[in-house]
Protein backbone atom coordinates (compact mmCIF):
# COMPACT_ATOMS: atom_id res chain seq x y z
CA UNK A 1 0.00 0.00 0.00
CA UNK A 2 2.88 2.68 1.33
CA UNK A 3 4.63 2.30 -2.52
CA UNK A 4 1.64 2.51 -4.79
CA UNK A 5 -0.02 5.31 -3.12
CA UNK A 6 1.69 7.93 -5.44
CA UNK A 7 -0.12 5.96 -7.86
CA UNK A 8 -3.52 5.91 -6.21
CA UNK A 9 -2.89 9.84 -6.13
CA UNK A 10 -2.14 9.98 -9.50
CA UNK A 11 -4.96 7.52 -10.85
CA UNK A 12 -7.04 10.11 -8.68
CA UNK A 13 -5.67 13.07 -10.25
CA UNK A 14 -6.22 11.59 -13.67
CA UNK A 15 -9.93 10.77 -12.48
CA UNK A 16 -10.71 14.52 -12.05
CA UNK A 17 -9.20 15.63 -15.06
CA UNK A 18 -12.16 13.12 -16.55
CA UNK A 19 -14.71 14.38 -13.88
CA UNK A 20 -13.79 17.79 -15.35
CA UNK A 21 -13.95 17.11 -19.11
CA UNK A 22 -17.28 15.19 -18.40
CA UNK A 23 -18.74 18.77 -16.64
CA UNK A 24 -17.77 20.90 -19.39
CA UNK A 25 -19.02 18.23 -22.21
CA UNK A 26 -22.27 17.84 -20.61
CA UNK A 27 -25.79 19.54 -20.04
CA UNK A 28 -28.39 20.81 -22.19
CA UNK A 29 -26.26 21.49 -25.53
CA UNK A 30 -23.31 19.05 -25.33
CA UNK A 31 -19.42 19.85 -26.58
CA UNK A 32 -16.78 17.68 -28.39
CA UNK A 33 -13.89 17.07 -26.76
CA UNK A 34 -12.23 19.35 -29.55
CA UNK A 35 -14.59 22.46 -28.69
CA UNK A 36 -13.88 22.10 -25.16
CA UNK A 37 -9.95 22.76 -25.42
CA UNK A 38 -10.46 25.07 -28.29
CA UNK A 39 -12.74 27.03 -25.48
CA UNK A 40 -10.23 27.40 -23.11
CA UNK A 41 -7.12 28.36 -25.52
CA UNK A 42 -9.32 30.74 -26.49
CA UNK A 43 -10.93 32.41 -23.41
CA UNK A 44 -11.56 35.62 -25.32
CA UNK A 45 -13.48 34.24 -28.32
CA UNK A 46 -16.81 35.14 -29.20
CA UNK A 47 -19.42 32.85 -29.44
CA UNK A 48 -22.06 30.41 -27.66
CA UNK A 49 -19.40 27.78 -26.33
CA UNK A 50 -17.35 30.37 -24.99
CA UNK A 51 -20.09 32.09 -23.10
CA UNK A 52 -21.40 29.08 -21.83
CA UNK A 53 -18.18 27.04 -20.67
CA UNK A 54 -16.70 30.66 -19.51
CA UNK A 55 -19.58 32.03 -17.96
CA UNK A 56 -21.85 28.86 -16.82
CA UNK A 57 -19.68 25.32 -16.91
CA UNK A 58 -16.31 26.26 -15.94
CA UNK A 59 -17.24 28.10 -12.66
CA UNK A 60 -20.11 25.59 -12.10
CA UNK A 61 -17.03 22.84 -12.01
CA UNK A 62 -14.65 25.24 -10.26
CA UNK A 63 -17.86 25.38 -7.37
CA UNK A 64 -18.48 21.85 -7.28
CA UNK A 65 -14.51 20.80 -6.82
CA UNK A 66 -14.78 22.92 -4.29
CA UNK A 67 -17.49 21.91 -2.51
CA UNK A 68 -16.73 18.49 -3.25
CA UNK A 69 -13.49 18.50 -2.24
CA UNK A 70 -14.23 20.92 0.96
CA UNK A 71 -16.58 18.80 2.44
CA UNK A 72 -14.62 15.36 1.69
CA UNK A 73 -11.53 16.79 3.31
CA UNK A 74 -14.34 18.36 7.03
CA UNK A 75 -15.63 14.51 6.51
CA UNK A 76 -12.27 13.10 6.68
CA UNK A 77 -10.84 15.40 9.47
CA UNK A 78 -14.36 14.97 11.91
CA UNK A 79 -14.15 11.22 11.63
CA UNK A 80 -10.62 11.09 12.31
CA UNK A 81 -11.48 13.22 15.23
CA UNK A 82 -13.99 11.26 16.50
CA UNK A 83 -12.59 7.59 15.61
CA UNK A 84 -16.22 7.30 13.91
CA UNK A 85 -16.45 6.04 10.33
CA UNK A 86 -19.84 7.09 10.31
CA UNK A 87 -19.73 10.88 11.25
CA UNK A 88 -20.32 13.38 8.60
CA UNK A 89 -19.37 17.14 8.35
CA UNK A 90 -22.87 18.66 8.95
CA UNK A 91 -22.53 16.32 12.91
CA UNK A 92 -21.57 20.37 13.98
CA UNK A 93 -25.02 21.17 13.02
CA UNK A 94 -23.71 23.87 10.24
CA UNK A 95 -26.08 22.74 7.44
CA UNK A 96 -28.57 23.15 9.70
CA UNK A 97 -28.20 26.23 10.92
CA UNK A 98 -26.99 27.48 7.31
CA UNK A 99 -30.72 26.10 6.45
CA UNK A 100 -32.53 27.78 9.02
CA UNK A 101 -30.91 30.94 8.11
CA UNK A 102 -31.44 30.72 4.14
CA UNK A 103 -35.21 29.89 5.06
CA UNK A 104 -35.71 33.11 7.01
CA UNK A 105 -33.73 35.10 4.34
CA UNK A 106 -35.85 33.98 1.39
CA UNK A 107 -38.90 34.46 3.48
CA UNK A 108 -37.88 37.67 4.49
CA UNK A 109 -37.17 38.39 1.11
CA UNK A 110 -33.55 39.39 1.12
CA UNK A 111 -32.15 39.56 -2.19
CA UNK A 112 -30.34 35.94 -3.79
CA UNK A 113 -26.95 37.78 -3.85
CA UNK A 114 -27.45 37.83 -0.03
CA UNK A 115 -27.87 33.97 0.36
CA UNK A 116 -23.83 33.21 0.37
CA UNK A 117 -23.04 35.66 3.15
CA UNK A 118 -26.15 34.32 4.94
CA UNK A 119 -25.56 30.96 4.71
CA UNK A 120 -21.47 31.44 5.16
CA UNK A 121 -22.72 33.60 8.58
CA UNK A 122 -25.30 30.99 9.94
CA UNK A 123 -23.15 27.63 9.59
CA UNK A 124 -20.02 29.15 10.85
CA UNK A 125 -22.15 30.83 14.21
CA UNK A 126 -23.84 27.48 14.33
CA UNK A 127 -20.55 25.42 14.61
CA UNK A 128 -19.09 27.95 16.99
CA UNK A 129 -22.09 27.25 19.01
CA UNK A 130 -21.71 23.90 19.45
CA UNK A 131 -18.10 24.45 19.94
CA UNK A 132 -19.27 27.15 22.91
CA UNK A 133 -21.79 24.67 24.34
CA UNK A 134 -18.97 21.51 24.29
CA UNK A 135 -16.42 23.42 26.59
CA UNK A 136 -15.38 21.47 29.90
CA UNK A 137 -13.17 22.55 32.57
CA UNK A 138 -10.51 20.72 30.84
CA UNK A 139 -11.35 21.42 27.06
CA UNK A 140 -13.33 20.23 24.23
CA UNK A 141 -15.35 17.42 25.08
CA UNK A 142 -15.98 15.09 21.37
CA UNK A 143 -18.91 13.50 23.27
CA UNK A 144 -20.40 16.85 24.22
CA UNK A 145 -19.86 18.46 20.47
CA UNK A 146 -21.53 15.70 19.14
CA UNK A 147 -24.95 15.99 21.71
CA UNK A 148 -24.82 19.30 21.11
CA UNK A 149 -24.37 19.22 17.17
CA UNK A 150 -27.55 16.70 17.19
CA UNK A 151 -29.51 18.97 19.53
CA UNK A 152 -29.01 22.42 17.31
CA UNK A 153 -29.36 20.09 14.11
CA UNK A 154 -32.79 18.82 15.50
CA UNK A 155 -33.72 22.09 16.51
CA UNK A 156 -32.79 24.28 13.45
CA UNK A 157 -34.36 21.29 11.56
CA UNK A 158 -38.11 21.89 12.99
CA UNK A 159 -37.47 25.99 12.96
CA UNK A 160 -37.06 25.73 9.13
CA UNK A 161 -39.90 23.70 8.51
CA UNK A 162 -41.75 25.75 10.34
CA UNK A 163 -40.28 29.11 7.99
CA UNK A 164 -41.53 26.71 5.16
CA UNK A 165 -45.12 26.03 6.49
CA UNK A 166 -45.59 29.38 7.63
CA UNK A 167 -44.81 30.81 4.63
CA UNK A 168 -48.03 32.19 3.12
CA UNK A 169 -46.56 31.99 -0.44
CA UNK A 170 -45.80 28.95 -2.61
CA UNK A 171 -42.88 30.13 -4.58
CA UNK A 172 -41.22 31.13 -1.34
CA UNK A 173 -41.49 28.13 -0.14
CA UNK A 174 -40.06 26.08 -3.53
CA UNK A 175 -37.51 28.24 -3.46
CA UNK A 176 -36.59 27.52 0.46
CA UNK A 177 -37.20 23.59 -0.44
CA UNK A 178 -34.73 23.91 -3.76
CA UNK A 179 -32.42 25.43 -1.80
CA UNK A 180 -32.38 22.79 0.50
CA UNK A 181 -32.04 20.28 -1.89
CA UNK A 182 -28.64 21.32 -2.54
CA UNK A 183 -27.69 22.84 -6.39
CA UNK A 184 -24.94 24.53 -8.21
CA UNK A 185 -27.09 26.01 -10.10
CA UNK A 186 -26.66 30.05 -10.68
CA UNK A 187 -23.97 30.84 -9.41
CA UNK A 188 -20.61 32.14 -10.91
CA UNK A 189 -17.14 32.77 -10.38
CA UNK A 190 -18.17 36.07 -7.97
CA UNK A 191 -19.40 33.54 -5.80
CA UNK A 192 -16.40 31.90 -5.69
CA UNK A 193 -14.18 34.25 -4.09
CA UNK A 194 -15.29 34.06 -0.36
CA UNK A 195 -15.57 30.95 -0.47
CA UNK A 196 -12.61 29.35 -1.74
CA UNK A 197 -11.23 32.04 0.91
CA UNK A 198 -12.50 30.00 3.93
CA UNK A 199 -12.16 26.81 1.92
CA UNK A 200 -7.80 27.51 1.94
CA UNK A 201 -8.16 28.77 5.15
CA UNK A 202 -9.89 25.53 6.27
CA UNK A 203 -7.41 23.72 4.54
CA UNK A 204 -4.39 25.27 6.28
CA UNK A 205 -6.06 24.08 10.11
CA UNK A 206 -6.60 20.62 8.68
CA UNK A 207 -3.10 20.39 7.09
CA UNK A 208 -2.14 21.80 11.12
CA UNK A 209 -4.06 19.18 12.35
CA UNK A 210 -2.73 16.00 10.42
CA UNK A 211 -0.11 15.13 12.59
CA UNK A 212 -1.40 14.75 15.49
CA UNK A 213 -4.59 12.52 13.94
CA UNK A 214 -2.40 10.55 13.08
CA UNK A 215 -0.71 9.82 16.00
CA UNK A 216 -4.50 9.67 17.66
CA UNK A 217 -5.44 6.75 15.38
CA UNK A 218 -3.03 5.37 18.49
CA UNK A 219 -5.62 6.21 20.53
CA UNK A 220 -5.99 9.20 22.39
CA UNK A 221 -3.74 8.17 25.19
CA UNK A 222 -0.83 6.98 23.36
CA UNK A 223 -1.39 10.58 21.30
CA UNK A 224 -0.96 12.34 24.61
CA UNK A 225 2.21 10.58 25.48
CA UNK A 226 3.20 11.84 22.30
CA UNK A 227 2.94 15.11 23.44
CA UNK A 228 -0.35 15.80 21.26
CA UNK A 229 -2.35 18.69 22.78
CA UNK A 230 -6.22 16.86 22.47
CA UNK A 231 -7.51 20.54 23.07
CA UNK A 232 -5.57 22.20 20.77
CA UNK A 233 -6.02 19.59 17.86
CA UNK A 234 -10.30 19.27 18.94
CA UNK A 235 -9.85 23.30 18.10
CA UNK A 236 -8.33 23.14 14.58
CA UNK A 237 -10.22 20.54 13.48
CA UNK A 238 -13.43 21.87 14.24
CA UNK A 239 -12.71 25.34 13.62
CA UNK A 240 -11.26 23.69 10.17
CA UNK A 241 -14.04 21.84 9.41
CA UNK A 242 -16.49 24.77 10.16
CA UNK A 243 -14.76 26.84 7.65
CA UNK A 244 -14.65 23.73 5.22
CA UNK A 245 -18.33 23.22 5.86
CA UNK A 246 -19.63 27.11 5.30
CA UNK A 247 -17.49 27.45 2.38
CA UNK A 248 -19.49 24.96 0.87
CA UNK A 249 -23.19 25.47 2.27
CA UNK A 250 -22.60 29.04 1.08
CA UNK A 251 -22.46 27.82 -2.34
CA UNK A 252 -24.22 24.60 -2.41
CA UNK A 253 -26.99 24.73 -0.51
CA UNK A 254 -26.90 21.36 1.66
CA UNK A 255 -25.43 18.68 -0.26
CA UNK A 256 -25.29 15.37 1.70
CA UNK A 257 -23.58 11.93 2.24
CA UNK A 258 -20.55 13.22 0.03
CA UNK A 259 -18.82 14.16 3.27
CA UNK A 260 -19.45 10.96 4.49
CA UNK A 261 -18.82 8.36 1.90
CA UNK A 262 -15.73 9.93 0.30
CA UNK A 263 -13.34 9.67 3.32
CA UNK A 264 -14.58 5.86 2.97
CA UNK A 265 -13.68 5.37 -0.68
CA UNK A 266 -10.11 7.03 -0.19
CA UNK A 267 -9.30 4.80 2.85
CA UNK A 268 -10.34 2.04 0.62
CA UNK A 269 -7.95 3.17 -2.09
CA UNK A 270 -5.02 4.44 0.12
CA UNK A 271 -4.91 3.65 2.89
CA UNK A 272 -5.40 4.90 6.71
CA UNK A 273 -2.65 7.27 6.58
CA UNK A 274 -4.36 10.66 7.19
CA UNK A 275 -2.21 12.84 5.61
CA UNK A 276 -2.94 10.63 2.57
CA UNK A 277 -6.23 11.12 3.28
CA UNK A 278 -6.70 14.82 3.41
CA UNK A 279 -4.29 15.35 0.43
CA UNK A 280 -6.79 12.39 -2.00
CA UNK A 281 -10.32 13.46 -0.70
CA UNK A 282 -9.68 16.68 -2.62
CA UNK A 283 -9.71 15.15 -5.67
CA UNK A 284 -11.77 12.23 -4.93
CA UNK A 285 -14.20 14.67 -3.66
CA UNK A 286 -14.42 17.17 -6.83
CA UNK A 287 -14.25 14.13 -9.22
CA UNK A 288 -17.41 12.47 -7.38
CA UNK A 289 -19.29 16.12 -7.39
CA UNK A 290 -18.24 17.63 -10.63
CA UNK A 291 -19.37 14.40 -12.59
CA UNK A 292 -22.62 14.54 -10.05
CA UNK A 293 -23.82 17.64 -11.25
CA UNK A 294 -23.78 16.78 -14.73
CA UNK A 295 -25.59 14.27 -14.32
CA UNK A 296 -27.72 16.30 -12.21
CA UNK A 297 -28.46 18.62 -15.15
CA UNK A 298 -27.83 16.27 -18.08
CA UNK A 299 -30.63 13.55 -17.33
CA UNK A 300 -34.39 16.08 -17.64
CA UNK A 301 -32.50 18.92 -19.49
CA UNK A 302 -33.77 21.81 -19.22
CA UNK A 303 -34.90 20.96 -15.46
CA UNK A 304 -32.33 20.24 -13.21
CA UNK A 305 -32.31 17.16 -10.25
CA UNK A 306 -31.17 18.55 -7.16
CA UNK A 307 -28.34 18.00 -6.41
CA UNK A 308 -28.38 16.83 -2.94
CA UNK A 309 -31.05 14.75 -3.71
CA UNK A 310 -29.47 12.87 -6.47
CA UNK A 311 -26.38 12.24 -4.04
CA UNK A 312 -28.45 11.60 -1.26
CA UNK A 313 -30.15 8.84 -3.68
CA UNK A 314 -27.06 7.26 -4.46
CA UNK A 315 -25.86 7.81 -0.83
CA UNK A 316 -28.24 6.36 1.29
CA UNK A 317 -27.20 2.86 0.07
CA UNK A 318 -23.60 3.32 0.50
CA UNK A 319 -24.21 4.84 3.87
CA UNK A 320 -26.73 1.29 4.85
CA UNK A 321 -24.16 -0.34 3.51
CA UNK A 322 -21.36 1.19 5.11
CA UNK A 323 -23.51 0.86 8.67
CA UNK A 324 -24.46 -2.71 8.38
CA UNK A 325 -20.33 -3.61 7.80
CA UNK A 326 -19.55 -2.10 10.59
CA UNK A 327 -22.06 -3.50 13.00
CA UNK A 328 -21.19 -7.29 11.97
CA UNK A 329 -17.47 -6.25 12.57
CA UNK A 330 -18.44 -4.76 15.79
CA UNK B 1 14.88 12.23 36.42
CA UNK B 2 11.18 12.42 38.12
CA UNK B 3 10.44 13.97 41.10
CA UNK B 4 7.12 13.87 42.62
CA UNK B 5 6.22 16.17 45.61
CA UNK B 6 3.29 16.38 48.12
CA UNK B 7 0.91 14.89 45.27
CA UNK B 8 -2.80 14.04 45.66
CA UNK B 9 -4.50 12.62 42.85
CA UNK B 10 -8.42 12.61 42.75
CA UNK B 11 -11.10 12.02 39.87
CA UNK B 12 -14.53 12.56 41.73
CA UNK B 13 -12.52 11.60 45.06
CA UNK B 14 -8.88 11.34 46.56
CA UNK B 15 -7.43 7.83 45.24
CA UNK B 16 -3.92 8.56 46.56
CA UNK B 17 -2.79 11.04 48.60
CA UNK B 18 0.30 12.78 49.66
CA UNK B 19 3.05 10.68 47.46
CA UNK B 20 6.48 11.88 47.47
CA UNK B 21 9.17 9.98 45.35
CA UNK B 22 12.11 10.10 42.90
CA UNK B 23 13.42 8.63 40.57
CA UNK B 24 17.28 8.69 39.21
CA UNK B 25 18.35 8.72 36.32
CA UNK B 26 19.82 4.59 35.67
CA UNK B 27 16.88 3.29 38.10
CA UNK B 28 14.30 1.00 37.90
CA UNK B 29 11.63 1.71 40.41
CA UNK B 30 8.51 -0.63 40.47
CA UNK B 31 4.89 0.87 41.77
CA UNK B 32 3.02 -2.03 43.50
CA UNK B 33 -0.36 -2.42 44.86
CA UNK B 34 -3.74 -4.19 44.72
CA UNK B 35 -7.00 -3.24 42.12
CA UNK B 36 -7.91 0.82 42.56
CA UNK B 37 -4.86 1.74 44.80
CA UNK B 38 -3.95 4.46 42.18
CA UNK B 39 -0.84 2.58 40.45
CA UNK B 40 -1.84 4.00 37.13
CA UNK B 41 -2.92 7.32 37.95
CA UNK B 42 0.22 7.70 39.90
CA UNK B 43 1.96 7.00 36.57
CA UNK B 44 -0.64 9.13 34.89
CA UNK B 45 0.81 11.97 36.80
CA UNK B 46 4.05 11.49 36.66
CA UNK B 47 3.82 11.89 32.73
CA UNK B 48 2.37 14.84 33.04
CA UNK B 49 -1.11 13.82 31.33
CA UNK B 50 -3.24 13.26 34.82
CA UNK B 51 -3.93 17.10 36.67
CA UNK B 52 -3.05 16.49 40.45
CA UNK B 53 -5.26 17.98 42.82
CA UNK B 54 -1.98 18.96 45.17
CA UNK B 55 1.59 18.96 44.84
CA UNK B 56 3.92 18.85 41.54
CA UNK B 57 5.74 16.78 39.35
CA UNK B 58 9.33 17.30 38.43
CA UNK B 59 10.96 16.38 34.94
CA UNK B 60 14.94 16.37 34.34
CA UNK B 61 14.63 19.63 36.66
CA UNK B 62 11.73 21.54 35.08
CA UNK B 63 7.97 21.57 36.68
CA UNK B 64 5.91 19.22 34.08
CA UNK B 65 3.00 21.50 34.54
CA UNK B 66 5.37 24.31 32.54
CA UNK B 67 6.28 21.97 29.51
CA UNK B 68 4.24 22.27 26.29
CA UNK B 69 3.04 18.78 25.10
CA UNK B 70 5.50 18.62 22.23
CA UNK B 71 8.26 19.43 24.74
CA UNK B 72 7.08 16.64 27.14
CA UNK B 73 7.32 14.44 24.69
CA UNK B 74 10.57 14.61 24.48
CA UNK B 75 11.56 14.55 28.47
CA UNK B 76 9.18 11.30 29.40
CA UNK B 77 6.97 9.27 28.18
CA UNK B 78 4.02 6.72 29.20
CA UNK B 79 3.41 3.01 27.69
CA UNK B 80 -0.05 2.08 28.65
CA UNK B 81 -1.67 -1.14 27.70
CA UNK B 82 -5.39 -0.24 26.61
CA UNK B 83 -6.07 -1.77 23.43
CA UNK B 84 -7.40 0.45 20.66
CA UNK B 85 -8.39 -0.18 16.58
CA UNK B 86 -6.16 1.68 15.36
CA UNK B 87 -6.81 0.25 11.30
CA UNK B 88 -4.57 -0.22 8.48
CA UNK B 89 -1.05 0.70 9.89
CA UNK B 90 2.00 -1.33 9.80
CA UNK B 91 4.60 -2.15 12.80
CA UNK B 92 7.23 0.15 11.27
CA UNK B 93 4.64 3.10 10.57
CA UNK B 94 3.37 2.94 14.36
CA UNK B 95 6.56 2.87 15.49
CA UNK B 96 8.06 5.57 13.49
CA UNK B 97 5.21 8.28 15.14
CA UNK B 98 7.43 7.92 18.08
CA UNK B 99 9.29 10.56 16.11
CA UNK B 100 6.88 12.66 15.98
CA UNK B 101 7.95 15.33 19.19
CA UNK B 102 10.55 16.28 17.11
CA UNK B 103 8.91 17.54 14.29
CA UNK B 104 7.35 20.97 13.23
CA UNK B 105 3.68 20.06 12.05
CA UNK B 106 4.66 20.93 8.88
CA UNK B 107 6.96 18.56 8.30
CA UNK B 108 5.05 15.29 7.35
CA UNK B 109 8.50 13.52 6.22
CA UNK B 110 11.08 11.73 8.38
CA UNK B 111 14.76 13.39 9.60
CA UNK B 112 17.47 11.99 8.17
CA UNK B 113 18.18 9.69 11.70
CA UNK B 114 14.38 9.01 12.39
CA UNK B 115 14.73 5.28 9.86
CA UNK B 116 17.63 4.36 12.00
CA UNK B 117 16.29 4.96 15.21
CA UNK B 118 12.58 3.14 14.04
CA UNK B 119 14.78 0.31 13.08
CA UNK B 120 16.85 0.28 16.72
CA UNK B 121 13.59 0.23 18.56
CA UNK B 122 12.60 -2.37 16.36
CA UNK B 123 15.24 -4.17 16.71
CA UNK B 124 15.43 -4.08 20.66
CA UNK B 125 12.03 -5.11 20.87
CA UNK B 126 12.65 -8.09 18.56
CA UNK B 127 10.06 -7.09 15.89
CA UNK B 128 12.25 -6.22 12.96
CA UNK B 129 10.83 -9.20 11.32
CA UNK B 130 7.45 -8.25 12.04
CA UNK B 131 8.25 -4.38 10.67
CA UNK B 132 5.66 -4.62 7.94
CA UNK B 133 3.05 -7.12 9.42
CA UNK B 134 -0.01 -5.01 10.06
CA UNK B 135 -1.20 -4.08 13.70
CA UNK B 136 -4.11 -5.59 13.85
CA UNK B 137 -2.60 -9.04 12.73
CA UNK B 138 -0.06 -9.19 15.43
CA UNK B 139 -1.50 -10.86 19.00
CA UNK B 140 -1.62 -9.24 22.08
CA UNK B 141 1.67 -9.86 23.40
CA UNK B 142 3.03 -8.63 20.01
CA UNK B 143 1.66 -5.31 19.71
CA UNK B 144 2.56 -4.76 23.50
CA UNK B 145 5.89 -4.89 22.25
CA UNK B 146 4.69 -2.16 19.50
CA UNK B 147 3.80 0.34 22.13
CA UNK B 148 7.44 -0.36 23.99
CA UNK B 149 9.16 0.38 20.59
CA UNK B 150 7.27 2.80 19.94
CA UNK B 151 8.29 4.71 23.17
CA UNK B 152 11.99 3.82 22.42
CA UNK B 153 11.84 5.90 19.11
CA UNK B 154 10.33 8.30 21.44
CA UNK B 155 13.73 8.70 22.68
CA UNK B 156 12.21 10.19 25.95
CA UNK B 157 14.85 9.77 28.89
CA UNK B 158 12.20 8.86 31.52
CA UNK B 159 10.05 5.92 30.35
CA UNK B 160 7.09 4.53 32.27
CA UNK B 161 5.22 1.88 31.83
CA UNK B 162 1.86 0.71 32.90
CA UNK B 163 1.60 -3.02 33.17
CA UNK B 164 4.38 -3.87 30.56
CA UNK B 165 4.08 -7.78 30.88
CA UNK B 166 0.62 -8.35 31.21
CA UNK B 167 0.25 -9.28 27.75
CA UNK B 168 3.18 -11.31 27.54
CA UNK B 169 4.02 -15.16 28.26
CA UNK B 170 6.65 -15.99 31.10
CA UNK B 171 9.85 -15.56 28.55
CA UNK B 172 8.77 -12.51 26.98
CA UNK B 173 7.96 -10.85 30.09
CA UNK B 174 11.40 -11.64 31.38
CA UNK B 175 12.54 -10.25 28.17
CA UNK B 176 10.83 -7.46 28.79
CA UNK B 177 12.10 -6.28 31.85
CA UNK B 178 15.47 -7.33 31.09
CA UNK B 179 15.12 -4.41 28.26
CA UNK B 180 13.81 -2.14 30.55
CA UNK B 181 16.58 -2.91 33.18
CA UNK B 182 19.03 -2.23 30.37
CA UNK B 183 17.56 1.31 29.88
CA UNK B 184 18.05 2.54 32.83
CA UNK B 185 21.67 1.21 33.14
CA UNK B 186 22.05 3.19 29.66
CA UNK B 187 21.04 5.96 31.32
CA UNK B 188 17.39 6.09 31.48
CA UNK B 189 14.90 6.63 34.48
CA UNK B 190 12.73 4.01 34.26
CA UNK B 191 9.19 3.28 36.05
CA UNK B 192 6.80 0.00 35.80
CA UNK B 193 3.91 -0.52 37.45
CA UNK B 194 3.62 -4.30 37.89
CA UNK B 195 0.99 -6.42 39.92
CA UNK B 196 3.83 -9.64 39.64
CA UNK B 197 5.33 -8.90 43.07
CA UNK B 198 8.12 -11.27 42.14
CA UNK B 199 8.87 -9.78 39.29
CA UNK B 200 9.40 -6.64 40.90
CA UNK B 201 11.23 -7.43 42.98
CA UNK B 202 13.67 -9.42 40.56
CA UNK B 203 14.37 -6.31 38.09
CA UNK B 204 13.29 -3.60 40.49
CA UNK B 205 16.03 -1.21 41.88
CA UNK B 206 13.02 0.34 44.72
CA UNK B 207 9.62 -0.83 44.74
CA UNK B 208 6.79 1.40 46.09
CA UNK B 209 3.82 0.36 47.65
CA UNK B 210 0.27 1.86 47.73
CA UNK B 211 -2.58 0.82 49.39
CA UNK B 212 -5.54 2.26 51.25
CA UNK B 213 -4.97 5.37 49.36
CA UNK B 214 -1.47 6.38 50.44
CA UNK B 215 1.94 5.27 49.42
CA UNK B 216 3.28 2.54 52.49
CA UNK B 217 6.41 2.44 51.53
CA UNK B 218 9.31 3.40 49.12
CA UNK B 219 12.66 1.44 49.07
CA UNK B 220 14.56 -1.42 47.98
CA UNK B 221 12.75 -4.82 47.79
CA UNK B 222 14.34 -6.32 51.20
CA UNK B 223 12.92 -3.50 53.04
CA UNK B 224 9.23 -3.38 51.11
CA UNK B 225 9.02 -7.29 51.13
CA UNK B 226 7.90 -7.22 54.42
CA UNK B 227 5.10 -9.55 55.78
CA UNK B 228 2.91 -7.21 57.74
CA UNK B 229 3.40 -4.31 55.17
CA UNK B 230 2.39 -6.14 52.09
CA UNK B 231 -0.36 -7.70 54.13
CA UNK B 232 -1.89 -4.37 55.14
CA UNK B 233 -1.27 -3.18 51.55
CA UNK B 234 -3.37 -5.86 50.13
CA UNK B 235 -5.61 -6.25 52.92
CA UNK B 236 -5.16 -10.17 52.92
CA UNK B 237 -2.10 -12.50 54.69
CA UNK B 238 1.12 -12.56 52.85
CA UNK B 239 3.71 -14.86 53.32
CA UNK B 240 7.28 -13.93 51.66
CA UNK B 241 10.30 -16.29 51.59
CA UNK B 242 14.52 -15.99 50.37
CA UNK B 243 14.51 -18.97 48.07
CA UNK B 244 18.00 -19.33 46.54
CA UNK B 245 18.52 -15.54 46.98
CA UNK B 246 15.32 -14.62 45.72
CA UNK B 247 12.87 -12.65 47.16
CA UNK B 248 9.36 -14.24 47.01
CA UNK B 249 5.63 -13.29 47.97
CA UNK B 250 2.45 -15.19 47.56
CA UNK B 251 -0.67 -15.07 49.74
CA UNK B 252 -0.46 -17.62 52.38
CA UNK B 253 -2.25 -20.61 52.22
CA UNK B 254 -5.99 -20.87 53.53
CA UNK B 255 -6.25 -22.86 55.90
CA UNK B 256 -7.81 -25.91 54.41
CA UNK B 257 -4.56 -25.77 52.30
CA UNK B 258 -2.58 -25.62 55.07
CA UNK B 259 -4.33 -28.83 56.11
CA UNK B 260 -3.54 -30.75 53.18
CA UNK B 261 0.09 -29.87 53.50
Amino acid sequence: MTRSRPIVLAAMLVMLAVAVAVGAASGSVAYSPATIVDTVLHPHASGQASLVLWSLRFPRIAIAALVGGALSVAGTLMQDLLGNPLVDPYLTGASAGAAFAIALAIAGGIPAAAYSAVALGASLATTLLVAALSRTGTGLSVERMIVAGIALSSLFAGLTTLVILWTPSSPVSLNILAWLGGSLAGHGWSDLRWAALYAAAGMVLALAAIPALNAMRLGVRRAQALGVDLDRTRWLVVIATCLLTSAAVSVSGIIGFIGLIVPHIVRAAIGHDVRWNVVAAVPTGAAILIVADAVARSVAPPTELPLGILLSLLGVPAFLYLATRRAKVA
Amino acid sequence: MIEARALTLAYTSVVLEDVTLSVRTGELLAIVGPNGAGKSTLLRALAGIQTPLRGTVSVDGEHIAHMAPQTRAKHVTLVEVDEVTVGEMTVREAVALGRLPYRPWWRWSQAANDEAIVAGALERTDLAAQADRQIEALSSGERQRVWVALALAQQAPNLLFDEPTSHLDLRHATRMLSLLRELASDGAAVVIVVHDLNLAAAHADRIALLGTGRMLACDVPEQVFVEDLLSTAYSTPIVVRRIDGMLLAGPAAPPARRMLL
